[in-house]
């Protein structure tokens, strides 16, 4: 018997002019692990939410047909009942943490489900354990990276036991390995699994069946193998590429400069003694494991941090895109935020917003864009202020495939203006746009070339 | 120490500031909280410690403009509209400085709350109220939430170029930030429901028990009221 059935399942979100989702119907049975593939904007994340009851309880909007979930009408259940049946990892995890410490974190969706007091620690410690995160029960939230607090948060929805098992981009901020156990820790809990992804390398190897969303209709509900031939046809874009990652090289006459930097946290010692240099004309990928001082690293080279010790020499102007494009939503119409940079140039706004994909948006409000289209924001952003030295943080986060190529195909034509520094844990990405690799981890370069 | 009995004893100093009649008790009161706030670290404790003491001494420049108590005048101003003479007497200026002091003993106290106090242990030691609890935990994370975000934003327009100068500068950042929490409020409002928030039949984790400094905080904040009520 199904443990998941949805059922022609249409929804328009309020005051939204399409439907996110549009005559949807699948059954999920247990155990299995599906990957929910589809570009930024599809409606993965809505049915995910749907899934979970929070589509239309928490949204509103208009619903067409029936969901159920382990026996349950999601539209009779509160999404709150359905807690512990259903557990639910979403998109960014600093968004969904209620409590200042770890464990505390953990043990609050099994007090809400009703877990015996008496089994609450032991299970606290076991999701934690499960996920590689034991050591960080005691530590406050707000001093965990990225990688640590997505890390936490698995760790909250495997506690809770649940049969079926929603994950939106669960990899987002986890380095290769991370992501990979991430997946298999999943696969393990038992449940049936729904993974929301737009790395198809990270999910594809470990599920048992594949959807593909397109404009909120399903266009391949299938066995991994046959949707891998389907992708390979219809989708190219989608079919995992190998990371093919440039060597380690050295730079010809930089424009750039880090001379043994070091630098810390309070305490927390995250670089020591790194040199690094860049060219004009040259895309250097940056890449090591969560925590080893990649960002730390990229924020010397644009200046935003000073180096304890060692030298940062850089000539013209650098631009630095953070992590997170909710820091790019400042004023109120795309246009004018994109033309910050350039002193209210809105003519250069204009033409960096139609670089990126985005003419049309100019008028927008930045908040109103989607996940995806807020990320293209962030890059027109920086883009348009044609700088010397262009630092990308971890600019694929929630970026599909094809997005990926056309970024990929965008800093390559504009390469020979600059020298760009990409920071990522995206390999594929990394191989596909640089013409040398570093590493922060420099007794791993061997391995990763 | 369990941090209910320590909210207790903050509590308990907050009414007897509010209780106290002389401006000396107040001040010590005052002094003490700000000594409690300074086992903080500091970069923590710097956004809490200046709004304790603007906000304090707002009121006391402010207030003896707008009241008109006493008869030894100090200084006599302009004739406006509606407010009429504005004069500072001995009387008022009194009155501000124990006014003052008043506000920053609980600000402090509030500051001593959120700095020094697990707010995670605090919402499950509630016997009662947890939800309240919860929320006042969740809001109290607005402070160094918004300086994060602020922290943020600031970065990002730097990393474009833009520097960030000046009050103007500044106060444009308030309307993004506002927005930003209301964004980061329904998501986590979405992401509790989700986990099962407000469900019948929730169970808590095993409270830690109390020992002879969580007893004795108890009685302190008792007597704390007592005697602002009856002596200071």
């Amino acid at each position: 018997m199904a443990l998941a059935r949805v059922e022609q399942l249409s929804f328009t979100y309020p005051e939204a002019e399409h439907p996110a989702l549009d005559d949807v119907s699948l059954e999920l049975e247990p155990g299995e692990v599906v990957a929910l593939l589809g570009p930024s904007g599809c409606g993965k994340s809505t049915l995910l939410r749907a899934l979970a009851g929070l589509v239309p309880h928490f949204h509103g909007g208009r619903f067409a047909g029936r969901v159920e979930v382990g026996g349950h009408d999601t539209r009779r259940t509160r999404p709150a009942d359905l807690a512990g049946t259903v557990a639910t990892l979403f998109q960014d995890p600093e968004d969904q943490v209620v409590f200042t410490r770890v464990a505390a974190e953990v043990a609050f969706g099994l007090e809400n489900v009703g877990a015996p007091p008496a089994r609450i620690g032991a299970r606290v410690a076991q999701g934690l354990t499960a996920v590689g995160a034991a050591h960080l029960a005691e530590r406050r939230v707000a001093e965990l990276s990225g990688g640590e607090l997505q890390r936490v948060c698995l760790a909250s929805v495997l506690a809770l036991e649940p049969q079926l098992l929603l994950l939106d981009e669960p990899t987002s901020q986890l380095d290769p390995e991370g992501a990979e156990e991430a997946i298999e820790l999943a696969r393990a809990a038992g449940a049936a699994v729904v993974v929301s992804e737009q790395r198809p390398d990270r999910v594809l190897g470990a599920c048992d069946r594949v959807l593909f969303l397109e404009r909120g209709r399903i266009v391949l509900d299938a066995p991994r193998d046959e949707a891998l031939g389907w992708l390979a046809r219809h989708r190219p874009a989608w079919v995992p590429r190998e990371a093919v990652l440039p060597a380690p090289g050295s730079a010809q006459e930089p424009s750039c400069r880090l001379d043994r930097v070091a630098f810390a946290y309070g305490d927390a010692r995250v670089l020591e003694g790194f040199s690094l240099e860049l060219a004009r004309g040259e895309i250097v990928a940056l890449v090591g494991p969560n925590g080893s001082g990649k960002t730390t690293l990229a924020k010397l080279a644009s200046g935003l941090l000073e180096p304890s010790a060692g030298s940062v020499t850089c000539s013209g102007r650098a631009c630095y895109l953070s992590q997170d494009p909710g820091r790019y939503l400042v004023r109120e119409r795309a246009e004018d935020e994109v033309a910050l940079a350039v002193g209210g140039d809105l003519a250069r706004a204009r033409e960096a917003l139609r670089g990126v994909g985005l003419a049309g948006f100019e008028a927008r409000h930045p908040r109103d864009l989607s996940s995806g289209e807020r990320e293209r924001l962030a890059l027109a952003a920086v883009l348009v202020a044609a700088p010397d030295l262009l630092v990308l943080d971890e600019p694929t986060r929630g970026v599909d495939p094809e997005r990926k190529d056309e970024l990929a195909a965008l800093l390559h034509a504009q390469a020979s203006t600059r020298a760009t520094l990409v920071v990522t844990n995206d390999l594929v990405f990394a191989g596909a746009v640089a013409d040398r690799c570093v590493s922060t981890a420099p007794e791993r370069e061997a391995a990763l070339v | 120490m369990s941090p209910a009995p320590a909210a207790a004893l903050l509590a308990g100093l907050v009414a007897a500031a509010l209780l106290a009649d002389r401006t000396i008790s107040v001040a010590a009161i005052a002094a003490l909280l700000l000594l409690v706030c300074l086992r903080a670290p500091a970069p923590r404790r710097r956004l809490y410690l200046i709004g304790a003491l603007f906000s304090g001494l707002g009121v006391f420049v402010i207030s003896p403009f707008l009241a008109t108590i006493g008869s030894d005048v100090l200084w006599t101003g302009p004739t406006l509209p509606v407010l009429g003479t504005i004069d500072v007497t001995r009387e008022e200026l009194h009155v501000a400085l124990f006014q003052g002091l008043r506000l920053t003993a609980v600000t402090l106290a509030f500051a001593a709350y959120a700095l020094l106090l697990d707010h995670d242990r605090l919402v499950q030691a509630a016997g009662f109220a947890r939800r309240s609890v919860l929320t006042i935990a969740l809001a109290t994370r607005l402070v160094p939430t918004l300086e994060r975000d602020a922290a943020g934003l600031v970065e990002a327009l730097r990393g474009r170029g833009v520097e960030v100068t000046g009050v103007r500068g500044r106060a444009r950042l308030v309307s993004p930030l506002l927005a930003g929490s209301l964004e980061r409020a329904l998501n986590l409002a979405e992401a509790m429901e989700a986990r099962g928030y407000g469900r019948p039949g929730a169970t808590r984790s095993p409270k830690p028990s109390w020992g002879g400094r969580e007893r004795l905080a108890l009685v302190l904040g008792a007597l704390a009221v007592v005697v602002g009520a009856l002596w200071l």
